[in-house]
């Protein structure tokens, strides 16, 4: 079972036509959106539509929730007043040009998305969130503290924990067992689809490979693969610096 | 948000195609199909092909996982009898039913409260379990308990039903089965899915605060019931998708 797994698109539509493009090529079996389809950029409506079209399973993430909410807060981590104030700029755009239909298409989303999975006598879940199970806007980056890793998906009786949110992809893999009994958990970042933020500026997303063989206690018998797919960038770049968004989200697409 | 869920299209083409042609017209914002996409028909590869096209998010059910437990050899094709429906399978469609997941589960936080639409084929519990309309309604109770379920969706038993049950909290407790797309056994032989709609009122102690349809579609039952008696299979389920039962 190769399942397809992107995030983060925020409102890129010429991302997201190429992503549907590539992964068209793939071989997929089943789809799912990890959020954030809204946000940087001028086609929040036409990415729900092209989701919502094709029936795709898709959870909140933190800038759907602002903007299925009407409120000015995004939950996005800014650290400069200079970030702060583009932000600004950037979410009451958005909830300007939202139409009222699509916007509660986000208010409706569900936060998780959970599959449970009893293979070769063994029961382990697959768990999709936007940031952490924790919190719709926690960021888990790569180097985080293994221990803490690990016990945010242990508490969260998450195996195969894939999400978002930080823009840079990544798999980790930490063995809540033992050596001599591993349970081996899987942390994926699937990247994001139309706001790399890892210096490559193509969009990004990930494939899962469930297999008959895939067991806890062997690490290699869950395949993930990181695709990059080029789109253009210029076109979404210019059509940032054609609205009233802050150009300099523009050149964030360019130089990812 | 409008959600497509069907199941238990045991093969039958004609059947699950009326069903999509339906479904797309109607618009829904996501889909699932809750198992049971072989068995009883001859046509479980083009199930499967359609199903992973549209990549539409599956669970296993209790055909899907009985076909791990049949062995295929070149005479199989050659023998008359029910198992000549699992016989057909290729073996990529095998490796796909085989890894298709049991459960999906998705966690809501709307309004301030949490709660749960959990997914299964025959029930929480057990695959192969049949949740009816008259099942022991304690027992569900504990059931969905056990597996924080505020919103459960069964097949399996191939008879649609919505029952609300009523906690001592107050709340209200959903039970769906989402009938038959190609072998209803209810006394109505056309196909039936159901458009689940959740908005923004929904709340948990108010039992009409979630729209269920179960949408009823016709169907070439002939064309089906003879593609059966022309094949190996027993003529008895030709009748049975005649009559739905």
């Amino acid at each position: 079972m190769r399942i397809a797994l992107f995030s983060d698109i925020h409102a890129n539509l010429p991302a997201l036509e190429s992503f549907f493009t590539d992964v068209a090529t793939r071989n997929i079996d089943a789809m799912y959106c990890l959020g954030d389809l809204v946000g940087y950029n001028i086609w929040p409506n036409e990415v729900i539509d092209e989701i919502r079209k094709r029936g795709i399973p898709t959870i909140a993430g933190n800038y759907d929730w602002g903007i299925g909410r009407a409120s000015d807060d995004c939950g996005c981590a800014y650290k400069t007043d200079v970030e702060k104030a583009m932000g600004k700029i950037s979410i009451s755009y958005t909830n300007e040009i939202i139409k009222e239909e699509q916007r509660n298409y986000l208010r409706t989303l569900p936060a998780h998305i959970r599959l449970e999975y009893q293979l070769n006598d063994e029961k382990f879940n697959v768990l999709l969130v936007h940031g952490s199970p924790r919190k719709v806007n926690e960021y888990l980056f790569e180097d985080r503290d293994e221990k803490s890793m690990l016990r945010i998906m242990e508490q969260a009786n998450a195996d195969i924990m894939c999400f978002g949110h930080t823009h840079q992809p990544y798999h980790r893999i930490l063995n809540s067992g033992t050596d001599e009994t591993a349970h081996f958990r899987h942390a994926i970042n699937i990247g994001s689809v139309g706001k790399p933020k890892d210096k490559d500026p193509r969009g990004g997303y990930v494939i899962l490979t469930i297999s008959p063989q895939t067991v806890l206690n062997d690490k290699n018998s869950v395949q993930v693969e990181f695709i990059r797919f080029e789109y253009d960038i210029e076109k979404a770049a210019k059509a940032v610096e054609e609205s009233s968004l802050p150009n300099e989200y523009a050149d964030m697409l360019r130089k990812g | 948000m409008t959600i497509a869920l069907f199941s238990d299209i045991h093969a039958n083409l004609p059947a699950f195609e009326a069903m999509l042609h339906d479904m797309d017209k109607r618009n829904p914002d996501a889909i699932y199909c809750l198992g049971d996409l072989v068995g009883y028909h001859i046509w479980p590869n083009e199930i499967i092909a359609e199903i992973r096209d549209r990549k539409i998010a599956t669970l296993k059910g209790n055909h899907d996982e009985k076909v791990e437990c049949v062995l295929t050899t070149e005479d199989s094709l050659s023998l008359s009898g029910k198992d000549y429906a699992y016989h057909l399978i290729g073996q990529e469609e095998r490796t796909y039913l085989k890894t298709l997941p049991s459960h999906i589960r998705l966690e809501y936080k709307i309004n301030a409260q949490n709660f749960n639409i959990v997914m299964a084929h025959g029930s929480t519990r057990s695959i192969n379990e049949y949740i009816l309309e008259d099942t022991d309604q304690q027992y569900i109770k504990e059931m969905m308990e056990e597996a924080q379920a505020d919103i459960l969706i069964v097949g399996h038993s191939h008879k649609p039903y919505h029952r609300t049950l009523l906690t001592v909290e107050g709340k209200c407790r959903h039970i769906i089965n989402t009938g038959s797309v190609g072998k209803p056994k209810d006394g109505d032989p056309r196909g039936c899915y159901v458009l689940l709609t959740l908005d923004s009122i929904y709340a948990e102690n108010d039992q009409d605060s979630l729209k269920v349809e179960f949408i009823r579609f016709d169907y070439d039952i002939e064309k089906a019931a003879k593609a059966i008696e022309n094949s190996l299979l027993p003529n008895d389920f030709a009748e049975g998708l005649r009559f739905a039962r």
